[in-house]
């Protein structure tokens, strides 16, 4: 057995030596070192299973890389040197600390062995990550990260649940292929499900992302959802249940974010619609399944976090992120917009760029599989993207009426983070080839068809046409301000509510309880004093006298009775 | 600034003056014949090649658009329905959510062009 240093450490070495270091420059140039160190490190990494330690009568596998594990912990290391350099201005060590343990740990999750050590670092990845959100400093921030770590640490104890109970059942903790059956299998699949914003389990992603500082957000969107991915192409790769779960997060968040007015969370709607693909392409589980699952998972995570850029680069200039107060940016943002649109043709899956050639991946294994149904639901989706996403984002913020707002353009280091990610989702687009030969299997694909370009121009081009005349004839909604209510109504209103019911009831119930008794108390209280009281005859004073008169008398009656 | 006034274009950067040609309303209707053109010339287009699809239905010339256009309509329309239902005033959740609060003036770094 070869022993080597887990990826994760350097990592963590770094964010126990950035402390020491002064602020400013040297602490962000560690920052972009740390990720780059460790993908050249995961680069020269052999295949196997590596750093074996022994815990509690265990095994536990630090690191065991494959080109399933590989290619996540690639594209974390690239998104956490992307997010970081965003993140250049940034002087808040909290924040620099979590950004680093953050991606730490969900590096470290990937190349997990077993399930204890998943287990670890399943939870680190929630507890570092929670500090991006409380770093905003206001009293909704700190509320919406309580409800964030409430859920993600359950997530973690519901793993480790089930991994003791698949330890009882089989004996062993190793990390492999799972079929849903066991109690432990289940709720393992539970924990990866919460993580992976499982239809109803969806709420905290919407809830806490547009919660989180601008950069915190943009470091956020790269790894919770991915690495959930991750352990589900991992665990229950062709588990058929996650095809029409996957199906089903494809479709409903794109009504949600239709309607949304603040940017971030219809991106966090976005990003739950695109997890779906993702978790079809699971399900079907065949080789270019999972090649088209881990292929668009890394463009993802790029294009997802180029639109989180430019929408916090608006909000740094602006103050807000809401599409009710913005329009018309491009005037004086018009580099920023630039990149938000190449992020929004990129999720939209226009041809030439990151998301045609992922995402065709996966609709082509669903379509081959024969999911006629499913099929259309992805191809419908597709068109919802482009609505939120493709349309929405840009437009409102950068086009649109005018808000008569005149920004600055975003700061140097965004705009070079913006450009750079920019570059890779063309790049990808264009020649697809070298991701292609990072995906865990061979791939035998060609995306660039005839039918396959002329079809999907034709639905995006369509589907904008349709925008165009619903916006003339203004069926269109307005952006307007407004929260909508989604699932976490249930934990946020009705339970609140109904605790309070019970509450109120339960202190009114006691008063009422406490005044009976004490009725009755004062009540006995009141008869004792009417019959032994100092009124009554029994306690009534006598004089000293009549005592006197007494004793005497009993004193004569013993006198007479002597003499007889 | 007011937006009904007419600005100094000259004081915006270069690919700023060429973005903000796409927000006039005297140019939205050329884009969208432009849009109406590309999109009968891919309609065109699919006479033009063999399709074979996975399914059949792929194979009806211009299936992409229709569907596209179609389905787009209709997942607008069903979202107006769900804004009636699920709509809120922004401080709904009270200050245990960020909706109704300023972002932290000290963590920005506004500033006009």
């Amino acid at each position: 057995m070869i022993s080597i240093l887990p990826t994760a450490f350097i990592f963590i070495a770094s964010a126990l030596i950035l402390g020491f270091l002064p602020r400013g420059h040297i602490r962000s140039t560690i920052l972009l070192a740390t990720p780059v160190l460790a993908a050249w490190h995961i680069w020269n990494l052999p295949v196997g299973i590596f750093s074996q330690v022994e815990f509690v009568g265990q095994t536990l596998d630090m690191m065991r890389v494959d080109k399933l594990s590989r290619i996540f912990g690639l594209i974390f290391c690239l998104a956490a040197f992307l997010g970081n350099l965003y993140a250049w201005h940034v002087r808040d060590l909290i924040q620099q600390v979590a950004a680093l343990l953050y991606a730490g740990a969900a590096i470290g999750a990937v190349f997990a062995g077993d399930l204890i050590t998943l287990f670890f670092y399943w939870e680190a990845t929630a507890l570092a990550s929670v500090f991006l959100i409380w770093a905003r400093k206001t009293e909704g921030s700190y509320h919406t990260g309580m409800r964030y770590l409430i859920i993600q640490i359950t997530s973690g104890v519901i793993l480790l649940a089930g991994t003791a109970l698949l330890y009882r059942d089989t004996g062993s903790i190793t990390f492999e292929r799972m079929t849903l059956g066991s109690l432990g299998t289940w709720l393992i699949f539970l924990s990866f499900g919460i993580k992976c914003a499982f239809p109803l389990l969806h709420n905290w992603l919407q809830d806490s992302y547009p919660a989180a500082t601008i950069t915190g957000t943009v470091i956020l969107s790269a790894f919770t959802t991915k690495l959930a991915v991750y352990a589900l192409a991992r665990g229950f790769a062709g588990t058929e249940l996650l095809i029409y779960i996957g199906a089903v997060m494809t479709l409903f968040p794109i009504f949600f974010a239709e309607i949304e007015n603040d940017l971030r969370r219809v991106l966090a709607y976005s990003l739950n619609n695109q997890l779906g693909f993702m978790v079809v392409g699971i399900g079907v589980g065949t080789e270019m399944a999972i090649n088209g699952t881990a292929s668009h998972a890394f463009a993802h995570i790029l294009y997802k976090a180029l639109l989180f850029m430019s929408v916090g680069a608006v909000m740094l200039r602006t103050g807000t992120s809401k599409a009710s107060e913005l329009g018309g940016l491009c005037r004086t943002m018009p580099r920023t917009a630039m990149f938000c649109l190449i992020g929004a043709a990129s999720i939209s899956a226009f041809p030439f760029f990151s998301g045609f050639v992922t995402k065709s991946l996966i609709m082509d294994a669903t379509a081959n599989q024969h999911y006629p149904v499913i099929w259309a639901i992805l191809v419908f989706a597709s068109a919802g993207v482009l609505s939120h996403s493709g349309i929405k984002i840009p437009y409102f913020t950068f086009f649109g009426h005018d808000s008569g707002l005149r920004p600055k353009e975003a700061p140097i280091h965004m705009q070079m983070a913006m450009g750079l990610t920019a570059l890779l989702c063309i790049i990808i687009g264009v020649y697809p080839d070298p991701l292609y030969a990072l995906l865990p299997y061979e791939v035998v694909y060609q995306p660039y068809t005839m039918g396959h370009v002329i079809g999907q121009l034709q639905l995006l081009c369509f589907a904008l046409l349709a925008f165009i005349f619903l916006m003339r004839s203004g069926i269109h909604p307005p952006e307007i301000r407004a929260v909508n209510l989604d699932v976490d109504w249930i934990y946020r209103r009705l339970v609140p509510t109904f605790y309070n019911i019970i509450h109120v009831a339960t202190v009114k119930f006691f008063t009422y309880f406490d005044s009976v008794i004490n009725d009755f108390i004062q009540l006995t209280i009141k008869g004792l004093y009417k019959l032994l009281g100092p009124e009554t005859g029994v306690s009534r004073m006598r004089g000293v006298g009549s005592m006197v008169v007494w004793v005497a008398i009993l004193l004569g009656i013993s006198l007479i009775s002597s003499y007889f | 600034m007011d937006p009904n006034k007419t600005e100094d274009k000259s004081t915006l950067p270069l690919l700023g003056r060429f973005l903000s040609w796409f927000t006039k309303t005297e140019n939205s209707n050329k884009i969208c014949l432009a849009l109406v053109a590309l999109c009968l010339a891919l309609f065109l287009a699919d006479f033009t090649y063999d399709k074979h699809g996975h399914f059949h239905i792929e194979e009806i010339p211009g299936f992409y658009g229709i569907y596209g256009f179609f389905m787009f309509t209709a997942l607008i329309l069903v979202a107006k329905v769900l804004r009636t239902l699920i709509k809120r005033p922004e401080n709904y959740y009270g200050d245990k959510a960020i909706d109704g609060e300023d972002y932290p003036n000290d963590q920005l770094e506004q500033g006009s062009k």
